[in-house]
C-alpha cells in the first residue's frame, strides 16, 4: 500500500502535505518527563487496550529506526514520519510505543513528549486532516481518563500547547514567493495577522536551507480548534494564489532566464554523480517553479514524484544528521533522484 | 538578652534603636521596618566599611528568589526545572506553579480563556464506538442483580478515578456529585477530601 506521502493531494504544486497534531495526557500518571519505568509499562498497557487495532493495525515500539547504509534507497521511511522531525524520541525506546494506519497517515504515539501524540497527515492541501485526528482523539478521550481542566482545557507538560492540545501545520514549497523581492517578508505579514507563524523547513545558522517552509498555529487558547482550522484555510488559500500569482510573474516576466535555470535544475538532477540537500532542493524549486509553463515538456515530471524527492530530502536531513559522511551521501542521494526521475522518462 | 519593650527572648533578629535592643515585632509595631532590612546598629557600628554590602545581602534574601525553591509536591519538578525547560511534569504542577504558568501562558498567547471542546466530544463521528448501542440494548435483558452489579462496578470505577484525580481540577460541580458517590459507597476519607476541597472553594 503506498504511504501517504505518495499519494496525490489538492493543490500539490504548492501544498505538500497538511498535517494535525493533537497532544493529550492521561490523569493519574506523571507526565513523560517524569516518569518511571513502572508507570510508562502501565500507561502503555492500558492505552493498548483501547487504541482501534482496525484502523491502528501497525505497532511499533522498542525497535530502532534503520541506520542508512550504502546503497539504502529507502530515504524516507514511514516512522521517521512518524515521529516528526526530533528523532531523538527514540532514545529510551522500550519506553514508547506507536500505533499507525497501513498508510501511516493516522497514528497515535504513547509517551513521546506528552502521553498521547495523534498525528493526521495527507499529501497535498486536506483540511480532512483536522476531523481525522479530532475524532480520534475524542474515542480516546472517551476510553480513558483524560487530564482537562475547565480553566486551561486540556493539560500537557509543554505549556505552549495547553488548551485545546492542537497544532495544524501545513509543509509548503514556495520557490517563487521566496526568490520574489519581499515575496517572503509580505507572507510572514500575512500569516502574522492570522496570528500563525511561518519556519523554514530546515535551517542552516539564520538562513533557510530551502524553499520549503512550514505554517502552523500559535494559538490553542482563546479560539477553538474548528476556529483555527478556519483561519489556517483561509491563509492556506492566500498562500497559493499568492505563490502561484509570483509564478506567473517569473514565467512571463522572465522567461528565458528563468526556462533556462529549468532546463538546468533537471540536468543537475538527472545525471549529477553527487549532489548535496542544498542544491537538489534549489534545483527541485526551479522545477517546480516552471513545471505548468513549460512550453516543450521534455522532461515532464508529475508533481508526485517532485513532491516525493522534495520531501525525502528535506526529511532525509533530519535523519541522517551527521552521522554518515556527506561526500558518501552526496553520491547516494544523486543515485535516488536519477532513479526516480528515469522512471518518468 | 530580651527585648526591651515586650521581654521576649532575643533570637535572630536583633534591632538596636537609639541605645533600646527590640525584637522583630515591637520594632514592626513600633515603625521601625526599616532597620529590619539594615544590619543592626552593632554590626554597623563596628563595621561601618561593611555596612553596605551586608545591607545588600539582607536586601537580596526579601527579593523574590522563594520561587526557585518551589516544588511540586507529587512529581518533585523544581520551579527551576520549569523555568529552564519550560515544561511541567504532572498536573498537580498547574496547581503549584499556577502563578508562574498563567504568566507565562499570557505571555505567549495573550490573555485568553479555553474555548475548545471538552474531553469525548468530537462533530466527527468516524471513531464513535460502533458497538455502543447493541451495548445498550443488552443492558436492557440483563437481569436485575446483574444491572446493579454493572452500577456498583461503573461506580468503583469512578471512585478509582476521584481517589487519583487531582481535586484542584474538578468543577464544582464533579466534586459535589463526587461527594455523593463517595458517601453512598461508604468511602468516607474520599468523600471528606472531596467536601474540603469544595469548602475551601467558597472560602476563596
Amino acid at each position: 500500500m503506498a504511504m501517504w506521502y505518495e499519494k496525490t493531494g489538492k493543490n500539490q504544486d504548492v501544498v505538500l502535505s497538511t498535517k494535525v497534531v493533537i497532544t493529550r495526557n492521561v490523569r493519574g500518571y506523571n507526565f513523560p518527563c517524569k516518569m518511571n519505568s513502572d508507570e510508562c509499562r502501565q500507561l502503555l498497557d492500558q492505552v493498548d487496550q483501547v487504541i482501534d487495532k482496525n484502523k491502528l493495525g501497525n505497532t511499533w515500539s522498542g525497535t530502532r529506526l534503520p541506520v542508512p547504509g550504502k546503497g539504502d534507497n529507502n530515504v524516507i521511511t514511514p516512522e521517521s514520519q512518524l515521529f516528526g522531525r526530533r528523532l531523538n524520541v527514540l532514545k529510551d525506546a522500550d519506553r514508547k510505543a506507536i500505533y499507525y494506519s497501513d498508510d501511516a497517515g493516522l497514528s497515535v504515539t504513547v509517551n513521546q513528549d506528552e502521553h498521547l501524540t495523534i498525528r493526521a497527515m495527507r499529501a497535498g492541501h486536506d483540511p480532512a486532516v483536522y476531523n481525522m485526528a479530532d475524532s480520534l482523539a475524542a474515542s480516546l478521550e472517551r476510553k480513558l481518563d483524560i487530564a482537562y481542566s475547565e480553566r486551561h482545557g486540556f493539560l500537557t507538560s509543554d505549556i505552549k500547547l495547553a488548551g485545546t492540545g492542537t497544532v495544524i501545520l501545513y509543509t509548503v514549497a514556495i520557490p517563487a514567493i521566496v526568490k520574489s523581492n519581499g515575496g517572503l517578508n509580505m507572507l510572514r505579514q500575512r500569516v502574522n495577522q492570522y496570528y500563525w507563524t511561518i519556519y523554514p523547513f530546515d535551517e542552516q545558522g539564520q538562513y533557510a536551507s530551502s524553499n520549503v517552509y512550514i505554517i502552523s498555529n500559535i494559538s490553542t487558547r482563546g479560539v477553538s480548534g474548528e476556529e483555527v482550522l478556519r483561519r489556517g484555510e483561509m491563509l492556506i488559500n492566500d498562500i497559493i494564489q499568492l505563490e502561484r500569482g509570483c509564478r506567473e510573474q517569473f514565467a512571463t516576466r522572465r522567461k528565458t532566464e528563468v526556462s533556462d535555470l529549468y532546463g538546468r535544475s533537471y540536468g543537475l538532477l538527472r545525471y549529477a554523480k553527487s549532489v548535496n540537500p542544498r542544491e537538489a532542493l534549489d534545483a527541485l524549486g526551479w522545477m517546480r517553479l516552471y513545471k505548468e509553463y513549460d512550453d516543450a515538456p521534455e522532461f515532464d515530471i508529475s508533481w508526485e514524484k517532485l513532491n516525493k524527492l522534495t520531501q525525502d530530502i528535506c526529511w532525509e536531513a533530519e535523519r541522517y544528521s551527521s552521522k554518515a559522511k556527506a561526500g558518501e551521501l552526496n553520491k547516494i542521494r544523486a543515485n535516488k533522484i536519477k532513479t526516480i526521475l528515469k522512471g518518468d522518462e | 538578652m530580651r527585648c526591651e519593650r515586650c521581654g521576649a527572648e532575643l533570637t535572630n533578629k536583633i534591632i538596636k534603636v537609639n541605645g533600646v535592643y527590640y525584637c522583630e515585632n515591637c520594632a514592626r509595631d513600633l515603625g521601625l521596618d526599616k532597620y529590619l532590612n539594615a544590619p543592626t546598629e552593632l554590626f554597623a557600628n563596628a563595621f561601618s566599611p561593611l555596612d553596605e554590602i551586608a545591607g545588600g545581602f539582607m536586601k537580596m534574601a526579601d527579593l523574590d528568589f522563594g520561587n526557585t525553591r518551589l516544588t511540586c509536591p507529587k512529581c518533585g519538578m523544581s520551579m527551576r526545572e520549569f523555568e529552564n525547560k519550560g515544561r511541567v511534569g504532572c498536573i498537580e504542577c498547574y496547581n503549584t506553579f499556577n502563578e508562574y504558568l498563567i504568566k507565562e501562558m499570557q505571555r505567549q498567547q495573550g490573555e485568553s480563556d479555553y474555548a475548545g471542546r471538552k474531553p469525548g466530544v468530537s462533530n466527527d463521528l468516524e471513531f464513535e464506538e460502533e458497538k455502543q448501542l447493541p451495548a445498550e440494548d443488552k443492558k436492557e435483558e440483563l437481569p436485575k442483580a446483574e444491572v446493579t452489579a454493572a452500577a456498583e462496578t461503573s461506580n468503583e470505577d469512578k471512585i478509582a478515578k476521584l481517589e487519583k484525580a487531582d481535586l484542584g481540577m474538578l468543577t464544582d460541580e464533579e466534586l459535589a456529585e463526587g461527594m455523593k458517590l463517595a458517601t453512598k459507597t461508604e468511602n468516607y476519607a474520599l468523600a471528606i477530601r472531596l467536601r474540603d476541597e469544595l469548602n475551601g472553594r467558597k472560602g476563596e
